[in-house]
């Protein structure tokens, strides 16, 4: 089965034995002609299972096109993918992450989907940043599965407590706000900022970096990092003296990954936290979290001149490059792109159970204004706050062919700055040559 | 298959009989066919691809650069403190845990009662699946919540938490403490087969001409350990030299490389980076280096091999 | 080795307590922990015994069922139910049958590759003996992340990915040389007159091995069924990449699909480790006996 696909003239046979069945079919029994064909490959991590699974059994009861539906963690998936691209294994529809585009594109493991007029319809209907960072050299790989942002949570008993009537708007604010709340003995490291190295590191510094008012790079795709104007200093200095100057950050905010941060601030050792706004969910469940119903998301603090910006991320429905040189294959690939991605029976059903299920955040704009999403969201937080950060929400913008190989290298420099190895510029400098250097190569 | 005796004669210095060449290869075949079928295609795979400028997202050029991939390596600065830290990494494991085996190995050669709980007991650490070691590890080590840090508060040796695997100065400390817990098992295993195999009348011997319990254990015990040694010591420094997996869940080569390793170098270049032909060749010069060790550590212990 | 009495039993007594603790503390944490909830886990400091002990962890692996999931059925996610235990806590029994399935096969035919090839090299003088030794060991000297993608390429020519019998032919590849490794060394500390003694009353090689060395070889026999046997059974990154479907996972595949993106529960981790340690501690057991009693070098004696 393996070699079935690469070889032309298996693939002409397979063409003919459907075309021939399609017409018996029609013919005599009147079956659909795609119940003829192979099962699709969908492959995903982890998250959501049964979720996913129950949308699938009903793919496969309205269409008759069978699904061999495979995860792998979310910690091993990337490898896991890449050696199933460069093995040539069976693969037709997997999610993809908007970091890892460029390259699986570049790697010709990904089609566009832009002649699929069926499924770009839906962009007029999907938040901005959302779409443009399924997009890559003009033209688009898939429709959202999630997406979602970075949002800054406190906990509004610590603040009360405090004697703090409103969270803070600035990282200033921010930071006299904890020196009271430490200086109470209320917590001993009021902000919560996960620094470890992993694949969300740099959804926090790109998080820290917007909302200073910069970027990392420039539009032309030019570093700007190193540029003490251009907001990305602004924000490491702020760190850096956040865990070593006022001590309101912890030192071990570097081994520190989200799902640690995430049970840290659960169990009530933080006042503050940035968080994937998702995790709102968990934190006001009273079976998950010692500090459930005193979490509230606010807007994310500015920077001297910054603003509330922050970063979006988003992970959407791919289609691989052997499913999109078969026919068939692509064809019910974009069948069940737009089951999952776009409308089912015409409503947006996965996105809502995914919303339902799990908490998490979607592109769809109609969706806020649906009454079950509204009264579901209310009981553990505010809807108005959600769209509102989500308005702010900017696209990374280091995502290219070599991000993975700079995000080492920037990851480490900025942990090497938060542990006062080397000072702030050092650290940006160090990152933008290796940027500059890259870019050069490519 | 005919064999002239007169070639072999001067080969061993004594005759090599056709018989024991045939029957020789006979043994071996079964192991010969698995190993040339099953890994010789995937080294020589690997050592070919290392020649070529191979990255995945620039799929259309690939360019046969000789040995271009190594130079570029060896001029890489990470790549030398990389090696640096494989290094300390691999001397601290492997002596701490012929140490501890061989404690161990020779408590659980003495006969008392109990012994055969604790031999049970051993092999628990060896036995956990190495994701499972992976995160008990992860949780024991954690700077918020961690059974380490709460023994230490609780004995009042600190008095609060403190940072673990955050702190560079701990962090390849504690990385090798449990890869020496999950590898003393099979060390003092492997110790206490050699220390079986020491003959009791030797030791008898021994003390009826006045020898006591420590020069015994100098002029029997420790020469007659030497293969076992051997053995530990290849094992265990080519399993620290490529360990990938406690560096992976604990700290991904961080925080700020302080535990980035050639083996996580390795991995990065591979499937972070997508750069096969880096990665094969960083892997390459790591199997000679292996081997290079292995090769010495065979010659200067054993008579035979 | 005597000492006197009563100081060789007390030396002997810390000692192992010393041994215990090392060993079994780590084990305790985890065992404890997996009877406590995830609040309770969480606890600064530590609750060493669990205050409010929860069989939930077990239980869900015991009695998750396999079901077509349909909307209706759906788990839904994990707060609005209350359980945050993953929905692949099914398939952890059924995967550590495949995990046992490939290790005793590797284990078996582990044994009948490498106990010849090391009787060969111990005992036999024949020309390519050290290079055979070396070239088992250049086999293993590569990294296996430099292997993975091969490997994979190797079992997908095959057409066995997702199967038993692509992870017991690399386990088996993996496994041979040390295995054969660790029976040569062994071999070769027995004596050489055993052979000639047995050669002279007629046996050919073959009877040689099986009759006089391998039962004198117990102890160096059991350390490879048990070296084999578990490395087996925690092979994580091959299998990781070879299979596909239950069919052919692996416990370890399972374990780690525990820790998903978005949800994780430490305690019912902890509750996977324990039990995933239980079938190579019980094959521990069954054959520890043959090395610590082992069987000293009697044959020589007279």
């Amino acid at each position: 089965m393996s070699n079935m696909w690469t070889s032309g003239s298996n693939r002409r046979d397979f063409l003919k034995m459907t075309a021939s069945a399609s017409a018996v079919g029609t013919g005599l029994l009147s079956l659909p002609a795609s119940a003829q064909a192979a099962p699709l490959n969908f492959y995903t991590w982890s998250a959501a299972v049964d979720t996913v699974k129950s949308h699938l059994s009903a793919f496969e009861a309205k269409t008759g096109i069978k699904v061999n539906y495979n995860n792998a963690p979310w910690a091993q998936y990337r490898d896991t993918m890449v050696t199933k691209f460069v093995g040539k294994a069976p693969l037709d529809v997997l999610w993809v992450s908007d970091s890892w585009l460029p390259e699986w594109a570049e790697a010709g493991w990904l089609a566009p989907v832009s002649n699929f007029p069926e499924l770009m319809k839906y962009n007029a209907e999907a938040d901005d940043f959302s779409t443009k960072s399924m997009q890559y050299k003009g033209k688009q790989y898939g429709l959202t599965y999630y997406t979602d942002y970075m949002a800054f949570f406190y906990d509004a008993e610590k603040l009360k407590k405090a004697g703090i009537k409103e969270p803070p708007s600035t990282w200033d604010e921010l930071v006299q706000q904890s020196l009271k709340i430490k200086a109470a003995g209320i917590a001993d490291y009021p902000m919560m900022l996960p620094m470890a190295r992993e694949s969300w590191l740099i959804e926090f510094l790109t998080a820290m970096v917007y909302s200073n008012g910069g970027g990392f790079t420039d539009a032309s795709g030019a570093a700007i990092m190193s540029d003490p104007k251009k907001g990305a200093l602004q924000a490491l200095q702020w760190i850096v003296d956040a865990v070593n100057k006022y001590k309101i950050i912890s030192p071990a905010c570097v081994e520190t990954g989200e799902l640690n941060g995430l049970k840290s601030f659960s169990s009530g050792n933080h006042a503050f936290a940035l968080l994937s706004r998702y995790r709102i969910r968990t934190l006001n469940d009273p079976k998950q979290s010692q500090i459930a119903g005193r979490v509230k998301q606010a807007l994310m603090p500015a920077g001297a001149g910054g603003s509330h910006a922050t970063v979006g991320w988003m992970r959407f429905h791919g289609m691989t490059a052997q499913a999109a040189s078969d026919k068939t294959r692509a064809a019910n690939a974009a069948k069940l792109i737009e089951w999952f991605g776009g409308k089912a029976e015409g409503k947006y059903r996965f996105q809502k159970m995914l919303f339902n299920d799990i908490g998490s955040g979607f592109a769809v704009k109609e969706l806020f204004k649906d009454p079950e999403v509204q009264a579901s969201y209310a009981k553990y937080s505010d809807m108005a706050m959600f769209e509102k950060q989500q308005q702010f929400a900017r696209k990374k913008d280091v995502i290219t062919r070599w991000f993975g190989e700079w995000d080492e290298i920037n990851g480490s420099a900025w942990q090497s700055a938060v542990i006062g190895k080397i000072s702030a510029a050092e650290a940006l400098k160090k990152s933008a040559q290796a940027w500059n250097d890259l870019r050069k190569q490519a | 298959m005919s064999i002239r005796t007169s070639a072999l004669r001067r080969f061993f210095g004594h005759p090599v009989s056709a018989y024991d060449q045939k029957s020789a290869m006979l043994f071996l075949a079964p192991m010969m066919v698995i190993l040339t079928v099953v890994a010789v295609f995937p080294i020589l795979y690997s050592f070919w691809i290392s020649l070529f400028d191979l990255k995945l997202t620039r799929p259309h050029r690939v360019p046969f650069v000789w040995f271009d991939n190594y130079a570029n390596i060896f001029q890489d600065s990470m790549f030398w403190d990389s090696v640096g830290r494989s290094t300390t990494f691999t001397l601290m494991s492997v002596s701490a845990i012929m140490f501890i085996a061989m404690l161990m190995a020779l408590l659980l050669n003495e006969e008392f009662r109990g012994r055969r709980i604790l031999s049970a007991i051993l092999l628990i650490p060896w036995a956990i699946p190495y994701v499972a070691n992976g995160l008990m590890w992860k949780w024991i080590y954690d700077s918020g919540y961690g059974a380490l840090n709460g023994l230490l508060f609780q004995l009042g040796l600190i008095d609060k938490y403190i940072v673990m695997l955050g702190d560079v100065q701990k962090t390849m400390l504690l990385i090798t403490n449990s890869f020496v817990w999950k590898e003393v098992p099979l060390a003092t295993i492997l110790l206490l087969v050699t220390l079986k195999s020491i003959r009791a009348d030797l030791y008898s011997a021994a003390k009826v001409d006045g020898a006591n319990v420590w020069q015994r254990f100098i002029h029997i015990t420790l020469p007659a350990l030497t293969p076992g040694f051997a053995l530990v010591m290849i094992y265990e420094t080519m399993m620290a030299i490529r360990h990938f997996d406690l560096f992976f869940i604990l700290t991904e080569g961080g925080p700020a490389d302080a535990s980035h390793v050639l083996a996580w170098q390795v991995y990065v270049e591979t499937f972070r980076k997508l750069a096969f032909g880096t990665g094969a060749a960083l892997a390459y010069i790591m199997a000679i280096v292996t081997f290079t060790l292995a090769f010495f550590i065979i010659r200067s212990t054993s008579r035979k091999l | 080795m005597k000492i006197p009495h009563l100081g060789r039993r007390v030396l002997l007594f810390f000692a192992s307590l010393l041994f215990a603790v090392y060993v079994l503390a780590p084990i305790g944490w985890l065992v404890s922990s997996s009877f406590q909830s995830e609040a309770e886990i969480t606890s600064v400091p530590p609750h060493w015994i669990p205050h409010q002990p929860t069989i939930e962890n077990f239980a869900t692996i015991f009695t998750a069922k396999d079901k077509v999931v349909t909307y209706e059925n759906r788990k839904e996610g994990d707060t609005a139910t209350g359980g945050f235990i993953p929905s692949t806590a099914k398939n952890l029994l059924p995967s550590m049958w495949n995990s046992l399935v490939v290790a005793l096969a590797v284990v078996i035919l582990n044994l009948l590759v490498s106990v010849p090839a090391a009787y060969a090299l111990a005992k036999i003088r024949f020309i390519g003996r050290d290079s055979s030794i070396y070239f088992m060991l250049t086999t293993r000297v590569i990294p296996d992340i430099a292997l993975v993608v091969p490997f994979f390429l190797f079992v997908q020519q095959l057409g066995l990915l997702d199967s038993k019998l692509s992870l017991i032919i690399t386990y088996l590849a993996i496994t041979v040389p040390f295995s054969t490794f660790i029976l040569t060394g062994y071999f070769e500390s027995l004596p050489d007159d055993l052979d000639k003694a047995a050669r002279v009353d007629g046996c050919s090689r073959f009877q040689t091995l099986t009759l006089v060395y391998l039962p004198l070889a117990l102890p160096s026999l059991v350390a490879v069924v048990l070296f084999t046997f578990l490395t087996s059974w925690n092979e994580f990154l091959l299998a990781l990449m070879f299979t596909q479907t239950l069919a052919s996972q692996t416990m370890p595949i399972v374990v780690a699909s525990f820790t998903s993106d978005f949800t994780i529960s430490f305690s019912f981790i902890n509750a996977a480790g324990v039990l995933a340690i239980v079938p190579p501690v019980v094959v521990a057991i069954m054959f520890e006996r043959y090395i610590v009693s082992g069987l000293t070098a009697g044959a020589v004696k007279g």
